[in-house]
């Protein structure tokens, strides 16, 4: 950093502002009027004169005083153009490492100077920088619920600066983990940065680095981070007190498949400040005006559930309708004062059961739930070897293919369920095989399995599977797996272990497990229809968020739709082989519109919303808790420049005071 | 007594005021140096003359004056004495009067002071009978300047000190020297004069020193000369010839203007003492009685 900056003003201006000082001592001389006073003998002045003018330079300078004070006073002025100062505070350390927090809440506009958190953790950035010396290097990441290495560590202070301004604000979550395992990637080179990566290699000698971290502090735990030779410091950005704010941290539709047309659409607010607050909210169904709450009441730190009855639109549903919820009064956060949601008419799964002795599956089937879930169809397994079923899958006609103790010789472009029998792929294998199966174990937690209750179910014959890598056990048994789900190629695979009907060498059948006598198997068959027959892509409170990549299908398979953004842009994505579509660029928040390309209507929307109750909440936290390690936020900031201009101007006009008095007096000289 | 009009009236009254002319009476002019008159006066001469007041005694010389003769001592002693008595004589008062433009400063101005001084000096005189001269340092003017002797001749001293103006700027020496060379008698000489001469004084006062007169300088300055009340930054002109010298006002410059008159002054007052010259300074604030009644009379001109 220099001593003096020249470039607050362009260079013509500076050369406007040289010429000031000869032009003062030119006007001093042509302006200098001396009154003329007759005086009897200018004898006695003369002698007096030339006395004083013996130690001659200095007298004349002496007389000329107001003349160099007005030029001092000019190049104190000049000189605080050139605006002095110095490094106020050497920072410590020769590598620094960034990060910048640019999630949705560091769009809160409650910086002193008005201005979005970002901006103000920029400006910090930035004022660090110029702090820096020639020979330190940096590096710039910002992150959300990603990272993103801005600049790799560089002297050029410059480029830093130019990449600080590029950050932009997004309107995503905040996990600052990915962002410390990139910046600690140097700083301690032997770990990786690469996360999926399990090999730990000694890269080269760790190097000490200062890692400073600008965010609100509103970030995901981090629950394993070592520093180690990262030194961590934490500016929290924004006020210090928390500012009122009412977000909309939900916003969904009741599930229509199971109220029957009543259609209600569920909001819940939270206050985020400490006061309570009153907010007007309106609903809008398809732009227009829907229904309005004034006055709604949220106490501090607390939240509270709006419901709006969309009844009246339950016979309309047969078209794709965008549903917005909006808080009228405005604050300094604005990105949650608004959610949306869509209403897509419902659509049918095409679902193939193949099986020989349908009963169970086609009692569990035929119930008015699933009829309104999907078209299901029955087949015998001599149908695998039918043309019809080639095309028709082919054609990806089907979304889910149930196969009870067959198997194709192909896998089918859609999603599958063995039942009883392995898919014809090496990746899976039995095991083993018990007589008596009993089930210790269900994951709940996964669609497929929720709210099925399985202790109670008893099974025989069991084979136990092990899928490919990637595959989820949904239910074990004592001996393993009796029910495995693994991805294939954007699909997924189920198999089940246990077939419902055993039959045995000659022929006859018998009863293997008395699960479909118990409540949870039609459960369990609806949430297979939902889960894998691809509803649960169409139902209404279907919500991603910003950036997440969305993965759709279309109501028909299209080789190819446009995706027009919120903010107006329209892209063409391809479908992939499995028939779906891939959208990336799902930065904004708002509704999607998915059309077939090159036609008007609309085939479905997607709602993309934050709704993200830790980006809502802007209490700026005042330390960080970063695996081990507890950071102390660090509120009070030096200036990064020490500037001496006002004092420089200050001394001009004191210069120039100085001036006026003897100006007047004449008596001081 | 000569009827006199009103405005000499005024201006009599204005150069002598009648409080001043009572104390003037009493007063007479004093020479340091008995010099020769030309005519009988009223102060005792050097010669040996015919007044009642008796001198001395010398032997009888044939062809000496038989009215003379001490009869008494011849009687006594047999030898014939002669008695001497003093001769009073007259005294020639020049009074030489500074017109250059630089006196008519001050207020009153210098000039005017100057006449005033000079009426009083002169009235003085013509009271003792002695032969009063005043003349402007002029060369144009100054032959015409008459010489006045009587108390009756008091109103003419005064019409021609009324008419007296600044005019000519001379140098000093050159008026000097025209004074001396139409002027051959000796006497008492004031000169009035503010001394501003670029070409220097000195060479004035050694012209009168030469003629072995009795000098009296009398240095007159206005205040503004002595305390300069000036601010700014100022071209001051010269009234004379128009010189000029640019000065910025500052309190060092007003003392150093003060130390430089004060060192001119002295310069003066050791010069005129070095050659039996009686220097005095003052200002025009001074009043003319004071300065006659007080500091003359210290100075020994008058009594």
């Amino acid at each position: 950093m220099n001593f003096l900056d020249f470039s607050t003003i362009p260079w013509y201006q500076w050369l406007i502002l040289a010429v000031v000082p000869p032009l003062i001592f030119l006007l001093y001389f042509l302006k200098l009027r001396r009154s003329p006073l007759q005086v009897p003998s200018t004898f006695l002045w003369t002698r007096t004169i030339e006395d004083m003018h013996v130690n001659s330079l200095w007298q004349r300078l002496r007389n000329n005083l107001l003349l160099l004070l007005q030029l001092l006073a000019v190049l104190l002025l000049l000189l605080s153009c050139l605006r002095p100062g110095c490094r106020s505070e050497e920072l410590a350390g020769d590598r620094f490492v960034f990060v910048v927090d640019q999630s949705a809440s560091m769009s809160a506009k409650d910086t002193p100077s008005k201005g979005s958190r970002l901006d103000e953790a920029k400006r910090l950035v930035k004022e660090t920088i110029d702090r820096m010396s020639g020979s330190d290097a940096a590096m710039l990441i910002s992150f959300s619920d990603r990272a993103i290495v801005q600049q790799s560590y560089t002297t050029n202070r410059s480029l830093l600066k130019r990449k600080v301004d590029q950050i932009q604000q997004t309107e995503r979550s905040s996990d600052i983990s990915e962002a410390l395992t990139a910046a600690s990637g140097l700083a301690n080179p032997g770990r990786t940065s690469d996360r999926e990566s399990q090999i730990d290699m000694q890269v080269a000698e760790g190097r000490d680095a200062v890692l400073q971290i600008y965010s609100d502090g509103g970030v995901k735990e981090v629950p394993r981070f070592s520093f180690g030779k990262l030194t961590a410091q934490y500016f929290p950005i924004g006020s210090f007190e928390v500012p009122p704010n009412v977000g909309i941290t939900a916003f969904s539709l009741n599930n229509q498949l199971e109220s029957d047309g009543q259609i209600e659409a569920f909001t819940r607010l939270q206050n985020s400040g400490m006061e309570d607050a009153e907010v007007d909210l309106s609903l809008f169904v398809d732009d227009e005006l829907f229904d309005a709450r004034a006055g709604v009441k949220v106490a501090g730190l607390s939240s509270t559930s709006i419901s709006f009855d969309l009844s009246g639109f339950a016979g309309r549903v047969d078209q794709a309708i965008p549903i917005r919820v909006q808080i009228d009064s405005a604050d300094v956060y604005a990105f949650d004062n608004v959610a949306h949601c869509v209403l897509n008419p419902p659509r049918l799964s095409n679902v193939l059961i193949v099986s020989e002795d349908q009963k169970y599956l086609e009692l569990a089937a035929r119930t008015d739930r699933v009829k309104k879930l999907a078209n299901v169809q029955f087949e015998s397994p001599d149908f695998l070897k039918n043309p019809d079923y080639e095309k028709q899958t082919t054609l990806g006609f089907f979304d889910l293919i149930v196969f009870d103790q067959c198997a194709p010789e192909k896998m089918p472009p859609c999603n599958a369920v063995f039942w009883g029998s392995l898919p014809m792929d090496e990746r899976w294998s039995k095991t083993g095989q018990s007589s008596v199966t009993p089930i210790v174990d269900v994951n709940n937690a996964h669609p497929l399995m929720q709210a099925v209750q399985m202790t109670t179910v008893n099974v025989l014959a069991s084979d136990m599977i092990e899928g490919p890598t990637g595959s989820v056990s949904l239910v074990d048994s004592i001996e393993g797996s009796v029910m495995t789900l693994a991805p294939r190629s954007g699909f997924l695979d189920l198999v089940i272990g246990f077939p419902l009907i055993q039959y045995d060498e000659s022929g006859d059948a018998s009863v293997n497990t008395d699960w479909p006598r118990k409540l949870g198997f039609p459960i369990f068959m609806q949430n297979l229809f939902v889960t894998l027959g691809g509803q649960s892509q169409f139902g209404q409170s279907f919500n991603r968020k910003p950036g997440q990549l969305m993965n759709f299908r279309s109501r028909l398979p299209y080789p190819k739709v446009s995706v027009t953004t919120p903010t107006g842009k329209t892209e063409t994505v391809s479908a992939r082989a499995d028939n779906s579509f891939v959208f990336v660029d799902t930065e904004a928040s708002g509704v999607y519109e998915i059309r077939p390309q090159g036609e008007q209507e609309i085939d479905q929307l997607v709602a993309v919303n934050l709704l993200d109750r830790r980006e809502s909440d802007l209490a700026v936290a005042e330390k960080m808790e970063l695996g081990y390690v507890e950071i102390e936020g660090t509120r009070a900031r030096v200036p990064a420049r020490r500037e001496y201009w006002p004092w420089l101007v200050c001394l001009a006009i004191v210069v120039l005071m100085i001036e006026w008095l003897i100006y007047n007096r004449r008596v001081l000289i | 007594m000569p009827e006199n009009p009103l405005p000499l009236k005024s201006a009599a009254n204005d150069l002598l005021p009648p409080s001043l002319l009572a104390k003037l009476d009493r007063m007479e002019l004093v020479s340091r140096k008995i010099f020769r008159g030309r005519m009988k006066g009223e102060r005792r001469s050097v010669r040996k003359g015919q007044s009642v007041e008796f001198a001395d005694f010398r032997n009888y010389v044939p062809g000496d004056d038989l009215r003379f003769v001490d009869w008494n001592l011849y009687a006594r002693l047999d030898k014939l004495f002669l008695k001497l008595f003093l001769e009073e004589e007259d005294l020639h008062f020049y009074t030489l009067i500074d017109v250059s433009e630089s006196m008519n400063f001050g207020t009153p101005s210098k000039l005017q002071y100057a006449k005033q001084l000079a009426a009083a000096l002169g009235y003085i005189g013509l009271c003792r009978s002695d032969r009063i001269k005043i003349e402007p340092l002029d060369p144009v003017v100054a032959p015409s300047a008459p010489v006045l002797r009587g108390r009756g001749q008091v109103w003419q001293m005064l019409e021609y000190l009324n008419q007296l103006k600044s005019s000519a700027n001379v140098p000093l020496a050159d008026c000097v020297k025209n004074f001396c060379s139409r002027n051959t008698g000796k006497g008492v000489l004031v000169l009035i004069t503010d001394l501003m001469d670029k070409s220097g004084y000195e060479t004035a006062l050694k012209y009168l020193v030469a003629r072995n007169l009795d000098i009296y300088v009398i240095h007159v300055l206005s205040q503004e000369e002595i305390d300069p009340d000036i601010q700014g930054d100022l071209k001051l002109v010269d009234c004379e010839d128009s010189d000029i010298a640019e000065i910025s006002v500052s309190q060092r410059l007003l003392d150093r203007y003060r130390r430089t008159l004060a060192t001119y002054i002295e310069q003066a007052r050791d010069f005129c003492s070095r050659r039996g010259i009686v220097y005095t300074m003052t200002s025009t604030e001074r009043s003319v009685d004071r300065l006659v009644s007080r500091y003359l009379r210290q100075r020994g001109l008058v009594r």
